[in-house]
């Protein structure tokens, strides 16, 4: 008995050391999921020097999360996969410095230079592709009679939350309303992310979904996907969103130093270099080749929409989703 | 032999007589450990009171969640319960092949998580998956109540075949023998003898099956059944105003509470004791016919709730790797796992002998009171304890926030009942008289305890240990949202590598995250199953 408490003792010791308890390390929330970006955080810490302690979950989870936090947080740096998350949480972070700001076309940062794009993504149409029905030439025409049942959502995740943002940005809130409730009535699949709804499409058991496009890039480098494709609606319509993952700095950081080096880091070659290769995503700085399989942005009828103002309307957006009945 | 007292001494008597024998210091502890058990429903109620609850759940809405919780609640305890008393008299009084490795294997599937029962569900059912390719036809996977209902009940009917085995096996075979003797057949000696001795075990584990389906998120989620706790997520996942979710949430504790309540109402207060003599019973011999019957259940059962899980996680291992996915180490996840776990189980057991003791000991309504809370603990859904929790800890605990310390608190908590259950049976079934005894002989209550109350509750904590460790392994929504930074543990490495499409990383932690789990389920089933 006794040695079983020692022993007990000793595993809850070790547990607790490989908990990280150590003085100052730089505490990053992310939003983006710890299989995507655990070795860029490596790459960090062994270029740095610089001890990271990585809080993972979603990117919506995190911002509410930090808004609950307030200032006691623990947080130095927020990485997440959507500017409407970073958005909600901008009165609790810094203004970037210039130099980070300057590396990234405007448009992928915040307007108030208080988070930066790290990588791009663009909302796609998955579609099975042994589907014969017609694909969807604008955003309305996903919501066709003809694929009633047949459509993946994932109406809670912070992706799809900014494509409803952006709509609303696009087009007011009647008119999302109403196109969220003619989705509802074409009774899609749901899903709690973007993965099962590429993986369902493969299988077959729905023909397409609204997803980002990596998913099935992601995939097929697993060795699945060979029945699924990307489809880019053409329309210019926020079918084809680009939009980007991000940081930003939480302003009672005690560690700015170290934060602003984290940030610049997710802008460096080596790691947009990680982007574009391994998690398939678009490089925001110049030089930087593409992933395979990923379309050039030049080729892609995007929306022109003002990202920084998505976080304005996310509250109106996970209203209208619950309205419309899809949560 | 010597038979036990089949009426229990009149309530009053036995009070005063136990209040001599067991002291004071128990409530003491009891309310101790009782204190952190308050906490996330009182802080989430008082949330919702005070800060409001956001924009409002259309009342139709509720309604369709009420029925989705409550018509799974009912259907999945029903079955886990007829499954998992039949896996347990069949490996207790049958004379079939390799019995008490049928005992072991029939508890075996508790160890696999609901989020993994239902990934299994999808990935054999599924078009392409290993079933439908393995039948050549396509099944459909069956979303919504069936899948939730199939998935629940497979895995929890171990619950029922752990809590019953003990208690059939403790049944004086003296009246199983009585009846056998004036001719009765085996099934009529388990239905008018066996069952009705069986109902407080029988209670235990359908109100046990029945929380965990009603706080269950990982099944219902990912097989698309619309329940309090899948709408709880949703809403907390979803969206930066949590108040939906909190108040969702005082309502499902409010469900849980009247489950409960209604189930106190019911139940019968009558105890069967047996002598501390104890004799095994002995075995029916089945026909052939039986005997294969019997072996056809428990065979079929083990492929579906252990086999085909371990071949689902197996080939998309294997698929991942063949197309050369890097699994990465999972010691440090492995090693937080157990510790985590090992460290929750034992706090949980020695938190759970004050409320055991008093409420075995007084049915007052101070003790009604403290055994409700323990169960209302239980049955909150862990979502809804961590979004209290962390709002109770920023504002009231900073120091807490985050840490490991805290994170124990709280499985303690919401797994008190787990430990303390099969401890109340332990003392239950016991005779008071054998504390009487050494009080009466002049020993003091420490002695007592070690040397009479430890001895008689030993295989009731071990049960209660092993079924605490492997609720903690696998525990996830609590644990995503009070870990400390960095404290990535098994459970959370197999939902984010699902949730990001990195099956085969899932699949490892997963076959490792079952490995870990049925280490102590065997130290378990040796010790107390095949005792």
């Amino acid at each position: 008995m006794k040695r079983s408490i020692v022993l007990v003792g000793a595993i809850l010791a070790m547990t607790a050391c490989s908990g990280g308890d150590a003085e100052g390390p730089l505490v990053v929330y992310s939003g983006r999921a710890e299989e995507l970006v655990e070795p860029l955080i490596e790459q960090f810490e062994e270029s740095s020097g610089i001890e990271v302690d990585v809080r993972y979950a979603g990117s919506t989870d995190l911002a509410a999360t930090l808004l609950q936090e307030g200032e006691s947080t623990d947080a130095d740096v927020f990485f997440a996969q959507d500017p409407a998350s970073l958005g909600a949480v901008a009165s609790l972070m810094t203004t970037l410095d210039d130099e980070i700001l300057d590396l990234v076309d405007s448009r992928f940062a915040d307007s108030d230079g208080r988070w930066v794009g790290t990588s791009g993504r663009i909302r796609v149409f998955v579609h099975n592709t042994g589907t014969d029905l017609p694909l969807p030439q604008t955003i309305d025409e996903a919501n066709n009679p003809a694929w009633a049942g047949q459509i993946g959502i994932a109406p809670t995740n912070g992706s799809f939350l900014a494509f409803v943002s952006a709509m609303i940005l696009e087009r007011g809130e009647e008119a999302t309303l109403e196109w969220l409730e003619e989705l509802a009535a074409n009774q899609p699949v749901e899903f709690e992310g973007n993965s099962p709804i590429v993986e369902a499409t493969d299988a077959g058991e729905i023909q397409g979904g609204l997803v980002n496009h990596y998913y099935l890039l992601r995939l097929k480098a697993e060795g699945g996907g060979a029945n699924t494709e990307n489809w880019f609606i053409p329309a210019g319509d926020v079918g084809s969103l680009v939009m980007p993952a991000g940081a930003s700095i939480i302003s009672s950081t005690d560690m700015p130093e170290a934060a602003n080096q984290f940030v610049e880091f997710l802008l460096s070659e080596e790691a947009q270099e990680f982007f574009a290769t391994d998690t398939f995503e678009y490089p925001l700085i110049d030089g930087i080749g593409l992933g395979e399989g990923t379309p050039d942005l030049s080729e892609i009828d995007a929306p022109d929409i003002d990202l920084s103002q998505l976080a304005d309307v996310l509250e109106d957006a996970t209203r209208l989703v619950t309205e419309a009945g899809l949560v | 032999m010597s038979v036990g007292p089949l009426v229990a001494p009149s309530r009053a008597r036995l009070s005063a007589r136990l209040s001599r024998t067991r002291g004071w210091g128990w409530w003491v502890g009891a309310g101790l450990v009782l204190l952190p058990a308050l906490v996330p429903p009182l802080a989430l109620t008082w949330q919702v009171l005070t800060g409001g609850i956001g924009p409002g759940i259309p009342l139709f809405r509720l309604a369709q969640l009420l029925g989705g919780t409550l018509g799974l609640t009912v259907a999945v305890t029903a079955t886990a319960l007829a499954l998992g008393t039949a896996t347990a008299w069949i490996t207790t009084r049958t004379d079939i092949p390799a019995r008490r490795l049928w005992m072991v294997v029939a508890a075996l599937p508790l160890v696999i998580p609901s989020y993994m029962a239902a990934l299994t569900v999808i990935g054999a059912t599924g078009p392409g998956g290993l079933l439908s390719s393995w039948l050549g036809i396509e099944i459909g996977t069956p979303y919504g109540f069936l899948g939730a209902w199939l998935a629940l009940s497979t895995f929890l009917a171990p619950m029922a075949h752990l809590m019953v085995t003990p208690a059939l096996r403790s049944i004086d075979p003296a009246t199983e023998e009585a009846a056998t003797g004036l001719g009765a057949r085996p099934l009529r000696v388990f239905s008018t003898v066996t069952l009705p001795q069986l109902r407080p075990a029988l209670v235990s584990a359908g109100l046990m099956v029945g929380l965990y389906t009603v706080s269950d998120f990982g099944a219902v989620s990912l097989l698309r059944f619309d329940t309090f706790t899948r709408a709880i997520y949703t809403l907390h996942a979803g969206q930066i105003d949590r108040r939906p979710a909190a108040a969702l949430s005082v309502i499902l504790m409010a469900v849980a509470l009247v489950i409960l309540l209604a189930e106190r109402k019911t139940r019968s207060r009558a105890g069967y004791r047996t002598s501390s003599a104890k004799r095994e019973h002995r075995t029916i011999a089945l026909t052939a016919g039986r005997r294969w019957a019997a072996l056809g259940l428990l065979g079929g059962y083990a492929t579906v709730a252990l086999v085909v899980p371990v071949a689902v996680l197996t080939y998309w291992l294997a698929r991942g790797m063949a197309a050369g996915n890097v699994i990465g180490p999972l010691w440090a996840e492995m090693a937080r796992s157990i510790g985590v776990s090992v460290g929750a189980a034992l706090l949980a057991v020695i938190a759970a002998y004050p409320v055991a003791m008093v409420t075995t000991w007084r049915r007052r309504r101070l003790s009604e009171t403290v055994s409700t809370t323990v169960w209302a603990a239980y049955s909150l859904p862990h979502i809804a304890v961590g979004v209290a929790v962390v709002a109770f800890a920023l504002r009231s605990t900073r120091f807490l926030y985050q840490t490991l310390a805290l994170l124990l608190i709280v499985y303690v908590s919401m797994f008190l009942a787990q430990a303390m259950s099969p401890i109340q049976d332990s003392l239950g079934r016991a005779s008071p008289d054998l504390e009487e005894a050494s009080r009466g002989l002049g020993k003091g209550p420490l002695q007592t305890l070690r040397r009479v109350t430890l001895p008689i509750t030993r295989s009731g904590a071990l049960a209660g240990a092993a079924l605490v460790f492997i609720s903690v392994v696998k525990e996830l929504p609590a644990t995503l949202l009070l870990r400390p930074n960095e404290f990535e543990t098994l459970a959370i490495r197999i939902w984010s590598s699902t949730g990001e499409g990195f099956y085969t990383r899932a699949s490892a932690a997963g076959l490792v995250l079952l490995a870990v789990s049925i280490v102590p389920l065997l130290v378990m089933t040796h010790r107390d199953l095949s005792a």
